[in-house]
């Protein structure tokens, strides 16, 4: 639940999504669940492996993602399909990690992202995380609990200084609410007051959003291309 | 403070590109020098009201107009307006640049910067103390020695994390190349290059610089000083909310 309310707001946050950001809130609210339980794990699922890693590629310039790893999702959580040596890690994200409330079991979200080392040490472990509980067949809050508690134990990772990924995928599917990503960097701190970078002020390129419960901010900054070099404005 | 490190990314970042990021540090060695000693000190200065309006000017109102601002004197950096949310606003001068930068002199360069809290505290007073040194007259050489000696004795801070600096004004003058100037933000992290980011690589976004040099060659001393890199980011829009040439 926490994870998804700060997808609303990074939804909210970027300046072309603000409308769609509201509905989508809206939409949340008073709209009957369009996917209210989880779907058959197939349905999240890509049959062509080859097709996933492409995608998971696609998050990120090539100069950065032909020497990441490369991870796809199996029945039991994500698996390793393609060794890096650069340390960035390049993953098709699901619903239940990268998109709105609305769409939390919504099977059609693909979402991919690239983490630099630091990030995939301690941004992607808790979503792998996240992931494993989900196929498990837990519920949203049960998750959501779990993950908590897991960060309260430090069993999961604070936090690494420098820890950022690349979202630059022209390619993927956000969810019904917002079907798109904007090309964007996200950067991820232990939780700090986002007034720190300017965040969310008029005229501000730097969005921001904190999550108390997992003691993590993060920003958010639009680039002016998508991973293939060709304008995203 | 990146100002002008800045330069020489900007160089590459607009316009030119990724090409003259490989080629600075050659650049660096074989061009003749157009700026080869610090012009008479008047160059450098501007009257402080612009001073104060360009300096914040590098980040929105909203930013800004609560930021202290502080203005170049003919001995160093001096508060003008005390602000209120951390930030502080100032113009770097071309001496920011990398020690081996070849506009480390040019006195054209008014490089408008805000830079957040944390950066402020970690990040400006080594603006200041270089500053301060290059004003006094000593050489580049004696400005290394003096900065080493005083991070040794723990004068100047450790770098803090979660910095960043906004370097969006309209009106800023980076570097002699191309456009002169774009829109960005800056951060500074104690990386020795800027591989943990995907820097520099073909379609990157993100753009890194070592803080000290171009070459460590020019100056060796340089290579003791503790590993700092500055990350750029280059983004859509000035201060003043208008939107900037692609880059």
């Amino acid at each position: 639940m926490l994870k998804k309310k700060v997808s609303a707001v990074a939804i909210k946050s970027f300046a072309l999504l603000v409308v769609l950001g509201m509905a989508s809130q809206v939409m949340a609210q008073e709209a009957k669940a369009p996917y209210p339980k989880m779907a058959p794990i197939e349905q999240y699922l890509m049959a062509d492996q080859g097709a996933e890693i492409a995608l998971a590629r696609s998050a990120t310039p090539e100069s950065i993602s032909r020497d990441a790893e490369v991870l796809v999702l199996g029945r039991h959580g994500f698996e390793t399909a393609v060794k890096g040596k650069n340390g960035f890690v390049c993953i098709v994200e699901r619903s239940w990690t990268s998109a709105a409330d609305a769409d939390f079991w919504n099977p059609k979200v693909r979402t991919p992202i690239c983490y630099n080392a630091a990030g995939a040490r301690s941004v992607l472990v808790r979503n792998i995380k996240r992931t494993d509980l989900i196929l498990a067949g837990r519920t949203q809050a049960q998750v959501d609990e779990a993950i908590v508690a897991a960060v309260d134990k430090e069993e999961l990772p604070a936090m690494e200084p420098g820890a950022m990924c690349y979202m630059m995928s022209k390619q993927g599917y956000g969810g019904d609410t917002v079907k798109h990503w904007p090309s964007h960097l996200m950067f991820y701190f232990p939780q700090t007051d986002i007034a720190t970078w300017g965040a969310g002020l008029p005229g501000s390129p730097v969005i921001g959003m904190s999550d108390a419960q997992e003691h993590v901010t993060t920003f958010v900054i639009a680039v002016q291309r998508w991973s293939d070099g060709t304008e995203a404005r | 403070m990146t100002r002008n490190q800045i330069h020489g990314i900007l160089l590459g970042t607009f316009a030119f590109v990724v090409a003259l990021i490989a080629t600075r540090p050659a650049a660096a060695q074989n061009a003749k020098e157009p700026y080869p000693t610090m012009a008479p000190v008047e160059q450098y200065l501007m009257d402080r009201d612009a001073e104060i309006a360009l300096a914040r000017s590098a980040a929105p109102d909203a930013v800004s107009h609560d930021a202290s601002v502080i203005v170049l004197t003919r001995h160093g950096y001096e508060t003008a307006v005390q602000g209120k949310n951390g930030w502080v606003c100032w113009v770097g001068r071309g001496w920011m640049a990398m020690f081996d930068h070849p506009e480390f002199w040019n006195p054209k360069v008014r490089a408008a910067d805000c830079l957040n809290p944390p950066a402020a505290r970690s990040v400006l007073p080594y603006a200041f103390k270089r500053t301060e040194l290059v004003l006094a007259g000593h050489s580049k050489a004696e400005v290394i020695a003096a900065i080493k000696a005083a991070i040794d004795k723990k004068e100047l801070p450790a770098l803090e994390p979660g910095t960043v600096s906004y370097m969006m004004s309209k009106g800023s003058y980076l570097t002699d190349y191309g456009g002169h100037n774009g829109p960005h933000l800056m951060f500074f992290q104690s990386n020795e290059d800027g591989a943990a980011w995907g820097a520099n690589l073909a379609n990157s976004p993100v753009l890194a610089v070592n803080y000290w040099y171009l070459s460590a060659e020019a100056y060796p001393q340089l290579k003791s000083f503790p590993p700092l890199s500055v990350f750029l980011v280059g983004v859509a829009s000035w201060s003043d909310g208008t939107p900037a040439p692609s880059m």
